[in-house]
Parts: C-alpha cells; structure tokens; sequence
C-alpha cells in the first residue's frame, strides 16, 4: 500500500501547488494571511513530495516489479545503493526528484521568507507553485512514476550499466539542485514584474539563491564531467555533447546573473538586465530539461523517447517562457532604472562580463540548437562538433579572463583604469615569468598553449591582487597586514578564491591540452610498454565475478620516472541483466596528474591496451570545486544574509580607494 | 477500503492545516506592506549609525549615505499603493475544497488503490523460479524411474535436458513421449534435432528418418524440412537439397526470420554447392571501395567512413591498401579518443599504429 499512498501524495501535493498558484497570482494584494497560507501549502507540498519520493525508493529497495518503473529499471542483484540511485537514473523517477528539489526550495522561502513583504512572498510562492503544478502534471499524466504492474515480472530490466556508479548517484541530485535552485529567482523575477516593485532588498533576497544554485549547479557539472571522464573509459572529461551544453549553459547565465545581481545590491543598477538574466538562466535550465527529457537528443541521458512527452514539455517551455518575457515585455519598462557610473567602473566592468558570458551562451546555444532545428526543419543531419564550440567559445572566453582580474580592483562608480592596472603588475609579470618557464620546460611548438597559460595564471595571480592591496603586504608589517586580511569582509575573500578557481580551471585544461600524450597498442600478460617516462607492466588477465557482472580484470603494475610503484586493475564488465558491457578504466595519480589506463577489446590471442598521462588534469576539478568553496564563504558573508541588512549600508557607499 | 480511509485522513489534515494557517489573526494596526518596507529603511539608517560610530565610514560618507537612502525611501512612498481588502473565509474554504476534490478525483483516475505491495522477498512465485534446474531434473528422473509411464513427466524433462546439453538423454525422453502418445511432427522434429545437436555436426540416419517422417506427417510445417535440407547440403546431396529448401521457401509467408538463409541455402544447393553469391558481393563491394577511398584520400571524411574503408581492405584481404588507409585515418584523427572502434579493428587485423613508435 506505500506506493498507492506514496502516489496519492504526489498528487495532493499537485492540488495543494494548483491551489497555491490560482491563489498566489490573483489575490497576491491580499497581505499577510494568503502569505501564511501559502508558507503552509508550500511546506506542505514538500512533507508529501517526500512521502512520494520515499515510497518510489522502497519500491526499489525492496525490489517491489508490481512498480512498473522499479521493473525497468532495477535488479535484485544490484547494490543497495544502486537500487536507490536507481530511482533517479531514469526519466520518470529524475522528473520525481525534480520536483522534490522544486517543492524543496518552495518550503525553504517559505521558512526563511517570513521577512519578506507579504505581496512579494504571495507572488513568489505562486509562481513557485505553478511550476510545481506544470511539472507535477506532466510527470502525473504522461510519466507517472507510480504505473503499477498486476503481473509484476521476476526479476527487473536492469539500470543502464554505465549508470552503476557513484558519481551518477551524486551527478543528477546536485545538477537538479543547481538547475531547480534558479527556479527561485525566476519566481522573484516574476513577482518583480507583477508587482512592479523591485529594490535592494530584493537584490538582497535573489542573489543568496543565485550563489546556491550556482555552487549546486558547478559542483553538479564538475562532476558529471569527471564521472564522463573515468566511466566512459576514454579519459575525456568535456564532450560539447548538446546535454552537457544544456547544464553549461545554465551555468554560465547564472555566472553572469550572479555578477549582475551583485551591482544591483550594492548599487542599485543594471535591474531589468538583472529581472532579464533571472527568467533567461532558469529558461535555460527547462530548455535543458525539454533537451534531455524530449528524447530528441540520443545520449545516456535520454531515457524518454517517448514524442507526447516531448511535445508536452514543449508547450509547458512555451507557455512558462513565453509568458514570462510577454510580462517582461509589458512591464520592464515600468520598473526604474537606477544609479548612474561611468564606463569604466565597477560596474562598467560587470558589464562586460555579463556580455561575454550572455554572448557565449548564445553561440553555444546556436551551437547545440542549429542542427536539431535544420533537421527538423529540412531533414539535413549535420553536426556541430568540438571545433566549432572550442574555437568560439574560447575565442569569448579569452578576453574575458584577461579582465577578470580588474574587476575587483575597479571600484564603484568610476574608476581608474590605470591605478587598477598598477596593482596588477605583480601579476602579470609572475604570469609572464612561469609561462616563459613552462613554456621552456614543456617543449612547446608553435601552439596556442602559451596564450592559454598566460591567461591561467594572469587568472590566478591576479585574483589576489585586491588581497594584497588590501593587506597593504609589503607596505606595513607582516603581522599588521595579517590583521588587516583577516578583518577583510568574506566577500572579498570569496571573489579572490572565486576567481583564482576559475584560473586554476584554465590552467588545467590548458594543461591536458597542450601536454597530453597517448599510446595505443596490443600487450599481453606479462609484456611491458612505456609512456610519458612511465612503464606499465601487464601482470594477469582474469575474470572474476561482480555481485551482478562478470569482470574481465587486467592487473597492471605502474612505475613512475622516480621509481615509484602502483597496482592498477582495469576492467570490462559485462551485466547479467543487460548484457551490456562498460569499461572501468584504471587511473593513478600523481599529484595533480594522472594516469589513465583502459583495457581494450580481447583479440584473439592479446588485448588492446590505451593509455593516456593527463598532466595537472586534476586542476580541472580542483578550480571547480575552489569555485563552489568560494560561493559557500560568500553565503556565510552575513551581509548578505537575508535579516540582516544593516551592514550592507556600507556597501552601497563603498568608499573610492 | 483502508487505503480510502487513510487516504481521506491524509486530505482531511492537509486541509485542516491550510485554514489553521489562514485563520484571521488579531488585526495589526499598521498594514503589512508599508510597515515591510519603513522597517527596511530603518534599519539601514540604523547601519549607517553604527558604522560611523565604529569609525568604519566618515562623516562625510554618513551623510552622502542617508542622503541616498531619504530619495530611495521617499520614492518608495510614493510607489506605495494601498494592500487590497484581505481575502475572505469563503476563498479559504473553497480552497481547500479544490485541493479535496482535486487529489481524490485524480487519483481515483490514475490509482490503483487494490494492487498489494510484493517486494520480492515475499513472493511466492520467485521462491519456485529459483529452484535450481539440475535439482528439478534429477527429482523428476527418480520419480519416473519409479513410474516410467508417466508422459509428463517425459513431456516436461525432455527439452530441459536439452537445455543443460544432456542431448542424447533428451532425445531419449522426446522418444519415450512419442512412444507413449501420438508422434506429431512437433515430436519428432524436437526429437531429431535432440540426435543432431548429440551428433555434434556428424548428421545421424536416426535423424534424418525422423524428419522425413515429421514432414510427411505436417505438410505445412517449414521446420522438418529446414534441418532436412541442411544436412542434405552438407552431405552434397543438392538434388534433394535443393526440393526440400524450394518446399520450405514456398511455406513461407515471407516475413519468417531463416527465409534469406533458405533463399541462399538453395542457391547453393542449385549451384551444386558453389556460392555464387559471395562472389558477386566481393564485387561489389570492390567497387564500393573504390569510390570510398577515393572520396577519402580527395575530400577527408568522419572517423566512422574511414573506419568502413580500413574494415572493407581488411575484409577483402587487402592488407597493404588497409595499412595505407589506417595510417591515413589516424593522421586525420591523431587522438586515440576518436578512432576506439577503428583502432580495434585495425590491430586486430594486425596492422600497426603509427603511435607504437613513440
């Protein structure tokens, strides 16, 4: 009976949302007892999402095939945690943990949002429930998690073997966190524009939401790239595939909406661009949905290839996108525009950043949606590959990471271009210096690499110029300037380590590009080769049993240029259910670096070996996860705390240094 | 009638909740809306007070600030509109009716409140399917060593034993329930092709009479004379191959799976064994390859088309041209990432990568 009760909460939650919406877009005037009544109806609708969702997992925990999606999806063989995992490693149960995280984020404002104007919260809270009430219908009516089997079958179709894996059980749950967490400014952006009322205080309420949507959705992209780079065996780690385009996208709109958020709290300008940014970054991520969830892209994200659905979510994409920029259309104009500052500035400098990255949203969406409109349209298959999005988006990024660094420095209002770039002389002559360094050491021929690292660590170095400056380091004595830093405010702190990750980011990928070396040849047992100053001996093959595959094992011993030792064992499964083989390739680190080793298809009397050494790979990550660690030190900032506003004041009157 | 019951208390709280959020409170003598966004300035004020108090901001700064913030507040008043009349119990309580009807109508549309949870660990029917399938043959054979009579239980053990590969004792079981009944064609086919699979490849006599015998008896059944005109093809007897493929193919209703097998089979068969057809096709994929590679070396192409081309080299023999395609590919495609399948394919054939050098 837990499934039938889990499914009647799934769908009193819908009515509870249905109820919210029609209540919290028409009476919004009403004050404070629709804004209590609708903090109940959202807290409420993610008591019984939970329920819903609970009972889904049960299902699967305990093999329960009279669920249909449980008998798709599952095998009584699996690990516990891949039985759990399981439950969002397809498409009617993803859309369940969709909605979970949406009804989540809904009870959230609704505890933190006591504070808030109550026509402000009514809106936000209705809107936030038509969302609940669009997607809670779609996954009722046309994916119903809960469709039962009379007959249920003996034993279950099996998860998607290259599914079966820890970082798929992290990747979705973070990715949605990111994607839904913008919901919420779409929802304020909205209340904006009905209202016609948006200030500081509203800044102040979206940009928290921004910042932990953002780390959710960076953590959540990092690691769908480094679980595509040890699970698909191929050790590469960003694919320009049209659904890891559908998570960047998102992501840089969010970047840009993050910065932009940030001149209206402090200084109260760029607000429609800011309301604009709020309803595109969310669009996005259901564009990113409609693309993944349509069945119009084939990738190992499509489970649906279902074509109701994908017209289904098309025309809620419509109705939801379409209205908001039809309200934005009729209303932006009546929202005020705010404070003045000269081009170059701070905030001119914001500016520019919001037009890099809004520009490269833009071609890659070009990028990802221009070959599945021309076949829709003519029936030409054509794809738009690496080449493409490498050489345009590289091309946006580049300038924009050569003014990275200035914008801290830069203060508001109007500013010094030339005292800014004074303080970055430090900089930039380390960021020569190393480059020259590396450069010499790495044997460089005629490349790009160069450009790349002098980017990387202009990037990194230069995010601490501001730390310096405002340590005085060097001026005053070393204790002095410790007290000075650690008395900084955490924003501050948090926009040095924010951007000196996204350098770290650069420096890897420009790393592995540049440096990678690769081998690809046939050893058997007992037979050695050599990479990169590294000899890899293959000791044994054997094939050994998994709770529910079969394992061909290769066990290789690993030596390093400095005489250092390590076991690798690569495998080939193969999955009993499925009969679908995955690859786990072997991969030693060493410190930042590592090395990556695939066991091949058996021939007949040997086996086919691919080894890569992937030098500072590791910065890849490690800038994304430093991003993430700087966006959760801006959340403790306590100014930026929704209930306590005092200190921001100071702010808004930053001083001109 | 529980799950209704449990499901109608769920409702009843839900709702109950939503009116006990929305009961009219004590009236506040200051509208929300205005008071929201005074208590917003005020406390604004207060942080500029106590920042130049702190010393954190000057005199001169203070001033600009609170300036600043007496526009924005006195624009704020002036935007202010007057909160609409508050709602009324009657939108409560339909409210609440909407969410009631909704949930219960919905789910009496999508539910299926009757259906019991079966987790797996209590269910009966798997407890059976697990048994083990050596474990049921041997309990059969000793009841039937004590029965030897019992048709089904031949009926039953006859193609499990073929299953586990004990051919020449389910051969024996397939005769034992022939013996014991009517011979069908069915039988009998199960039973020669039990001989055949015991024979490994060697034919059997026993067989082939079987299936003689089957297709008399079903002059509409393709199977016994399928497996007839096999092993007459492989004994190279064509003349009588060559009838009994023509007998299958005319039973053919044209979508059965074996029916271009057959169509071969009895090419073969007509050409006294030669496959014509295998020559034809060299042919034309010699042409076919030409073209490709010609369009290759010319104009580049994907990965996947020269993968084709080295395959086609490799499948036609022609390891010299494949060698000199596989080294083209990978000179077009220098990461190993792009060329998996091509790789494979080509070190399989024996061909060498020019990266074994580095």
């Amino acid at each position: 009976m837990s499934i039938e009760l889990g499914h009647f909460a799934l769908i009193l939650a819908c009515a509870i949302a249905l109820m919210s919406a029609i209540g919290g877009l028409t009476l919004w005037r009403s004050g404070e007892r629709l804004a209590s009544v609708l903090a109940q109806s959202a807290i409420l609708q993610f008591v019984l999402v939970a329920v819903a969702f609970l009972a889904v997992v049960q299902a699967f925990a305990t093999s329960d095939f009279s669920l249909a999606l449980a008998a798709n999806n599952s095998h009584s063989l699996k690990p516990m945690i891949f039985k759990i995992s399981g439950v969002w490693g397809n498409h009617e149960g993803s859309l369940l943990l969709w909605i979970l995280i949406l009804v989540l984020f809904g009870a959230l404002v609704a505890a933190f949002g006591r504070r808030l104007p109550a026509d402000l919260l009514n809106l936000v809270l209705g809107t936030q429930s038509l969302l609940v009430v669009a997607f809670g219908g779609f996954t009722l009516f046309t994916s119903n998690p809960f469709a039962r089997l009379a007959q249920p079958p003996i034993e279950g179709a099996d998860l998607n073997p290259i599914l079966q894996d820890i970082g798929l059980a992290i990747h979705p749950p973070l990715l949605y966190a990111g994607y839904v967490g913008f919901s919420i400014c779409f929802s304020f952006a909205i209340a904006a524009l009905i209202s016609g009322r948006i200030d500081q205080a509203w800044a102040r309420w979206v940009r928290p939401w921004t910042m932990l949507s953002w780390i959710f959705l960076t953590l959540g992209i990092a690691m769908g790239s480094y679980w595509a780079y040890y699970e698909l065996g191929w050790g590469g780690w960003w694919f320009w595939d049209p659904v890891e385009n559908a998570s960047f996208m998102p992501w840089l709109a969010g970047t840009a909406l993050l910065h932009s958020a940030l001149v209206m709290e402090k200084r109260n300008a760029l607000k429609i661009w800011t309301i604009f940014l709020s309803i595109i970054t969310f669009s996005l991520s259901l564009l990113g949905t409609f693309l993944v969830r349509s069945g119009i892209l084939t990738s190992v994200h499509t489970f649906a290839s279902d074509p109701t659905r994908g017209l289904v979510i098309l025309a809620i994409l419509a109705v939801l996108i379409g209205g908001a920029f039809l309200l934005f259309a009729l209303r932006a104009s009546a929202l005020r525009q705010g404070g003045l500052f000269a081009p170059i500035s701070r905030e001119g400098a914001l500016i520019l950043n919001n037009l890099f990255l809004a520009t490269a949203v833009g071609a890659i969406l070009v990028g990802t949606l221009y070959p599945l409109i021309l076949d829709a349209l003519v029936g030409t298959t054509i794809s738009v590959g690496a080449p493409f999005f490498d050489l345009t988006f590289g091309a946006l990024m580049a300038p924009l990471l050569l003014i990275v660094p200035f914008g801290p420095l830069l203060p508001w209002k109007r500013a010094d271009m030339l005292a800014a770039g004074q303080r970055l002389v430090g900089a930039a002559g380390l960021a020569v210096f190393l480059t020259i360094l590396v450069s010499a050491l790495g044997g460089v021929s005629i490349s790009l690499a160069p450009l790349g690292l002098l980017l990387g660590f202009w990037v990194t170095f230069g995010a601490f110029a501001e730390l310096i400056e405002r340590g005085r380091i060097g001026r005053i004595p070393a204790r002095e300037s410790l007290r000075r830093l650690a008395g900084l405010p955490r924003s501050i702190w948090s926009t040095a380590i924010g951007h000196m990750g996204l350098g770290l980011t650069v420096l890897g990928i420009v790393s592995v590009t540049a440096w990678e070396t690769e081998l690809v040849t046939t050893l058997n047992p007992g037979e050695t080769t050599e990479l990169a100053g590294y000899t890899v001996a293959f000791d044994d093959f054997a094939q050994i049993p998994g709770p529910n595959y079969m394992a061909d094992t290769g066990h290789f011993t690993l030596t390093a240029p400095d005489g250092g030792t390590s076991k690798l064992d690569a495998e080939r499964r193969t999955y009993v259910a499925s009969g679908m083989p995955t690859t786990e390739a072997a991969i030693a680190t060493f410190g930042l670096s590592q090395f990556y080793l695939q066991l091949g298809e058996p021939l007949d009397n040997t086996h086919v070996i691919r080894i890569w050494h992937k030098p500072y790979i590791l910065l890849i990550w490690l800038g994304a996860i430093v991003m993430a660690g700087a966006g959760v030190l801006s959340l403790t900032d306590r100014r930026l705390r929704v209930g306590a506003p005092q200190r921001a004041a100071r702010q808004t009157m930053e001083p001109a240094e | 009638m529980i799950f209704w019951l449990i499901a109608i208390a769920v409702t009843a709280i839900t709702c109950a909740a939503l009116l006990y959020a929305g009961r009219g409170r004590p009236v506040n003598a200051s509208p929300g809306e205005s008071a929201d966004t005074t208590n917003h300035f005020r406390q604004l004020l207060a942080g500029i007070d106590t920042d130049l108090a702190a010393g954190k901001i000057s005199a001169d700064e203070a001033l600009g600030a609170k300036g600043e913030l007496a526009r924005e507040m006195i624009r704020a008043k002036a935007e202010a509109k007057p909160a609409a009349a508050g709602f009324g119990r009657t939108a409560l309580v339909s409210g609440a009716a909407l969410v009631a009807a909704v949930a219960l109508g919905v789910y009496a549309l999508l539910g299926s409140p009757n259906l019991p949870a079966q987790p797996l660990a209590s269910r009966a029917d798997v407890a059976a399917q697990n048994m083990d399938l050596g474990d049921a043959i041997s309990r059969i054979e000793a009841r039937l060593a004590q029965d030897p009579n019992d048709i089904r239980g031949w009926t039953v053990l006859a193609p499990a034993l073929v299953q586990i590969g004990r051919f020449a004792d389910g051969a024996n079981a397939y005769g034992r329930v022939i013996a014991l009944s009517q011979p069908t064609a069915q039988l009998l086919t199960d039973q020669a092709e039990a001989l055949l699979l015991a024979a490994d490849g060697a034919g059997s006599s026993e067989a082939m009479a079987l299936l003689r015998q089957a297709a008399d008896l079903d002059a509409a059944d393709p199977q016994p004379r399928l497996y007839l005109a096999a092993e007459l093809t492989r004994t190279a007897d064509y003349a009588e191959a060559a009838r009994y493929w023509q007998s299958a193919i005319d039973l053919a209703t044209g979508a059965e799976p074996w029916l271009p097998a057959a169509r071969q089979g009895l090419a073969v068969a007509q050409n006294d064994g030669v496959d014509t057809t295998a020559a034809d096709q060299a042919k034309m994929i010699g042409g076919m390859v030409k073209s490709l590679s010609t369009r290759l070396y010319d104009e580049g192409g994907t990965v996947e088309e020269w993968t084709q081309l080295v395959r086609s080299y490799i499948v036609l023999g022609d390891l010299p041209n494949a060698q000199k395609a596989y080294d083209a590919s990978v000179a077009a495609y220098p990461a190993a990432f792009d060329r998996g399948e091509l790789d494979t394919l080509a070190l399989r054939a024996g061909l060498k990568l020019n990266g074994d050098a580095q």
